[in-house]
């Protein structure tokens, strides 16, 4: 299948669709799932989907090394390759490859500053991001205020900024309570919940929409990859 | 010297780590605390004798250790061999090599760098070999150590369950000992070499921190046992109990016992092989498995006996100025001067004149050797990598990892005296080393010297000129390119000859298709007959697929070796007169001439894996240098003001590299390359290849 047709058919579409366009530029989003729900399988989810229509991605990841992170990307792109009979995928591969910056930092030594100066270099050297994913920033702990540099940052770049947040179990019922404060900075919130053989998303916050729509996505946990459902 | 009958007492380690953390002056310690040498030499000898273990002349020189030298001393009732490893990444099959005969290493880190891409790599290595380490944090004098944050690194860059055993008393100028968190001691070194240790009590405004510490020791080692574990509840914790714990996790792999010093000042370093010899394993408490050839290759374990048939396996070979040595280690049975040995891979017989135990330079015979012993013989013509026995047993050790060559440079002698030792030398390097290759280029009738990358040929240039006298001149670096096909075609060739005499004919029809990752079986080239019904007699079928394999090493795109194909054959027709072996294979070449242009061939180029490391303020720099060489930076990691950058960077874009890192971050950035994949080359470098190639032969052959 061509490239243009298997990003058509992306089920990020009927993500967009169910949160009213989706996340939208310069917007910050959370997704909160308890642990080995797919979290960092949603953010590559969301990465290579960006990066399979042209835009470019940093992918800032605490705790973690570049190493783990590429195998996710690597594995995520494999199966989607095979499930969609992807054209040339050893070609699209290399292209998307350069388009993605990963960063690790050990938690103690994350801040803002520290993703400001992370931006300013990928910036410098050609690959200025139009997606920033962070995978477990809990660990280095976001206040209000650095909820809203980040998205200064992000308006600045013009760019869709997605975290995760970690919750205690598998049923989500808001946000986790050191994070409550941060319910108004948000503009999307998702819940990640398993469900039989496949795990749900769940709209808890749609910028300011009072209608929350059901989303119909999930994430194949055999694959890694994010479905219809 | 007495023989070692004990194995549980023996001890075969590497001292493994990143250049310049101090490995050959911590070795020349050991060396001397455990009598084998009467004076301590420095490495870049300020007093012209330079280190004791590096032995040749070269290593002297650039403060570097290149070549493996074995050594043994006796600390205490133990016997140690020490394989002193290079750290530089373009030696690394010499760090592998060493690996593959060690029970255990000491993982040399500084104190003030840390963990740095090179400990990485070997790191992954010894991982690879299932070598049990402890750890050594080096330097603790120099401005900037500081052994918490090292220990830090260990477990978050290298994923070890480190656990210090020590606290330091003082850093930088102000260290003067340790204190031992099993003893709750304090050690001081002193006389003029650090000869005495001396213990005292913990200095006072230590004793929390201490205390703290060996809590944090007890919590980590007792997860290793259950004794250990109830002893900590009801307060009756021994040495013992805390030793055996450490060196059961030790042994399992799941804990790194981290010990702390400063080779240069004499500092630590008689603690750390009181821990080589408390918690590295002995030849017995490793399981080395061999593959059995009277059993088609089954796997077969060879045991730590020595009353068992004897099997040794020839890790390194050396010229020394006493001719060539053969290193072995033995790893069941026992080895005795006059025996006579078997090479399982020629099965040539060989007598043991001498057997000797090596000391760096020095040698000392002896009579006999046993299970786990590293011992050297002279004279033996064998390859590095081959397996002796006592001929009861016919096997061999498991393979070593051998990487491919990535770099070729041609040389040519400056006279006669060079052409004649250039044989001679290159003989000798490429038996002692696997990853260096020499051939004959037959169009050009140069000689062409392959390896590991630019240093790693380098040094190999730099020998032959001092050791053999064979000056030679360097051509320009040349990249091992690779070809293949990127398109499924059909093809149908007929070699039809007919000039007086006997004719030849052969037709030969099927498709050509490139393998695919998913596809099993070989990457490089695969054959396959579907012929029915005889239109290829059978006995013709080996030399179509022969006539097809002579077309491999010479792709006709840029006369690089093309790999990746799969070749069906499902058709053809032969004559019963004319047709013979030689017609079939000349019909497969004219097959793939013709079909070769019509299946898109490609260029591929090798593609290295490139960590950068540096301080912060030069990643930017940093990561200019990988983008100028069309590189692909996978990610960064950041920490404690040092940055790590990873990325994938073309082979041919690499040269001169550490020049220019050193020149865009005044010599603070360093880094390590190992090969990753082949990838095809973009169009523009494919283009610009093709052209070169064709302007060196403008009447291509048909």
């Amino acid at each position: 299948m061509y490239r243009k047709f298997v990003n058509a058919r992306s089920p990020m579409r009927l993500l967009e669709n169910g949160l009213h366009g989706g996340l939208g530029l310069g917007n910050v989003g959370a997704l909160i799932a308890g642990h080995g729900v797919g979290k960092t399988p949603f953010l590559v989810g969301v990465g290579m989907d960006e990066l399979l229509r042209g835009g470019t991605v940093l992918h800032v990841a605490i705790d973690q090394t570049v190493g783990h992170v590429k195998d996710f990307y690597d594995t995520v792109f494999a199966a989607l390759a095979t499930n969609t009979h992807l054209d040339d995928p050893q070609r699209t591969q290399g292209e998307i490859d350069h388009r993605r910056r990963i960063r690790t930092y050990p938690a103690r030594t994350f801040n803002v500053d520290r993703l400001s100066e992370a931006i300013q270099l990928e910036t410098e050297t050609g690959a200025r991001p139009t997606l920033i994913l962070m995978d477990g920033l809990e660990a280095a702990g976001v206040d209000p205020e650095a909820l809203k540099a980040i998205r200064e940052l992000s308006i600045g770049l013009a760019a869709e900024t997605w975290f995760t947040i970690e919750a205690e179990g598998e049923r989500i019922e808001g946000l986790p309570a050191p994070w409550a404060a941060l319910w108004e900075h948000l503009h999307v919130i998702l819940a990640l919940e398993p469900e039989g053989e496949v795990v749900h998303f769940r709209a808890l916050k749609d910028h300011d929409n009072p209608d929350l729509q059901e989303l119909r996505v999930g994430l194949d946990p055999r694959t890694l990859l994010l479905i219809r459902s | 010297m007495q023989q070692q009958n004990d194995i549980s007492k023996l001890r075969n380690i590497g001292i493994s780590a990143h250049i310049d953390s101090g490995k050959t002056t911590l070795t020349e310690r050991i060396l001397y605390y455990t009598g084998r040498i009467h004076a301590i030499h420095e490495v870049r000898g300020k007093d012209e004798v330079g280190a004791t273990m590096d032995s040749m002349e070269l290593e002297r020189e650039r403060g570097i250790t290149i070549a493996s030298a074995a050594t043994h001393c006796v600390w205490g009732e133990n016997h140690i061999n020490i394989i002193d490893t290079p750290g530089h990444v373009d030696f690394t099959i010499e760090v592998e090599r060493a690996l593959r005969v060690l029970d255990g290493a000491v993982l040399i880190l500084c104190g003030v760098a840390g963990v740095q891409s090179q400990s990485m790599t070997v790191d992954r290595q010894m991982k690879r070999y299932r070598v049990p380490r402890i750890a050594f944090i080096n330097k603790l004098d120099r401005s900037g150590a500081d052994p918490v944050k090292v220990t830090t690194q260990l477990r978050e860059k290298l994923g070890h369950n480190a656990v210090m055993m020590q606290l330091p008393i003082g850093l930088e100028a102000e260290h003067e000992g340790l204190v031992d968190l099993v003893t709750m001691k304090a050690i001081y070194f002193e006389g003029e070499s650090g000869d005495e240790p001396v213990e005292r009590e913990i200095p006072a405004d230590m004793q929390d921190a201490a205390a703290t510490a060996r809590e944090t020791m007890l919590d980590a080692v007792s997860m290793f046992s259950d004794e250990l574990m109830e002893a900590i509840l009801e307060e009756n914790v021994t040495e013992e109990m805390i030793h055996d714990a450490t060196r059961a996790g030790t042994l399992s792999m799941d804990l790194t016992p981290v010990f702390l010093g400063s080779a240069y000042k004499n500092k630590g370093v008689q603690p750390l092989l009181d821990a080589v010899t408390r918690y590295l394993p002995a030849p017995t408490d490793v399981k080395n498995m061999a593959v059995d050839l009277a059993n088609d290759e089954a796997e077969l374990e060879v045991v730590s006996d020595p009353e068992k048939p004897m099997v040794a396996l020839a890790f390194k070979l050396e010229d020394t100025r006493y001719g060539q040595l053969t290193y072995l280690r033995v790893y069941q049975g026992t080895l005795g001067k006059g025996d006579t040995i078997f090479n399982s891979r020629t099965n040539k017989k060989v007598k043991v004149g001498r057997l000797i135990r090596m000391h760096a330079d020095e040698m000392e015979d002896i009579e006999r050797s046993t299970v786990g012993d590293i011992v050297a013989l002279f004279g033996v013509d064998c390859a590095s990598g081959d397996t002796f026995t006592d001929g009861k047993m016919d096997v061999a050790m498991t393979s070593m990892h051998v990487p491919e060559a990535v770099i070729s440079l041609s040389i040519t002698p400056k006279d006669q005296k060079a052409a004649d030792n250039m044989g001679k030398a290159l003989g000798r390097f490429v038996r002692e080393d696997p990853t260096f290759r020499a051939a004959v280029d037959p169009e050009s009738n140069e000689t062409v010297i392959s390896g590991m990358g630019e240093l790693h040929l380098e040094v190999y240039v730099e020998r032959m000129k001092r050791e053999y006298a064979c000056e030679v001149e360097t051509g320009q670096p040349q990249v091992a390119y690779r070809e293949t096909v990127t398109r499924k075609v059909d093809f149908n060739y007929t070699h039809k000859k007919q000039s007086g005499g006997s004719g030849q004919y052969g037709r030969v029809a099927g498709f050509v298709e490139p393998i695919l990752e998913s596809d099993e079986g070989s990457k490089d080239f695969q054959f396959v007959s579907a012929i029915r019904g005889g239109s290829i007699p059978t006995e013709y079928i080996p030399a179509v697929e022969k006539g097809f394999r002579e077309c491999l090493p010479k792709g006709r795109l840029i006369g690089f070796p093309v790999q990746g194909l799969k070749i069906t054959i499902d058709d053809g027709q032969s004559h019963s007169v004319d047709s013979s072996e030689m017609a079939f294979s000349a019909a497969a070449r004219g097959a793939f001439r013709k079909f070769y242009p019509e299946a898109k061939p490609q260029i591929l180029e090798p593609i290295m894996k490139l960590e950068v490391e540096g301080p912060g303020e030069f990643q930017g720099a940093i990561l200019k240098t990988i983008m100028q060489r069309r590189g692909q930076v996978i990610g960064s990691t950041e920490e404690d003001g040092f940055s790590r950058v990873e990325s994938e960077v073309p082979l041919s874009e690499m040269f001169g590299y550490a020049t220019d890192l050193r020149s865009m971050t005044q010599g603070k950035a360093e880094f390590s390359m190992e090969f990753s994949k082949y990838s095809p080359a973009p169009a523009e470098v494919q283009k610009e290849l093709k052209e070169k190639y064709k302007s060196k032969i403008p009447d291509e052959e048909e």
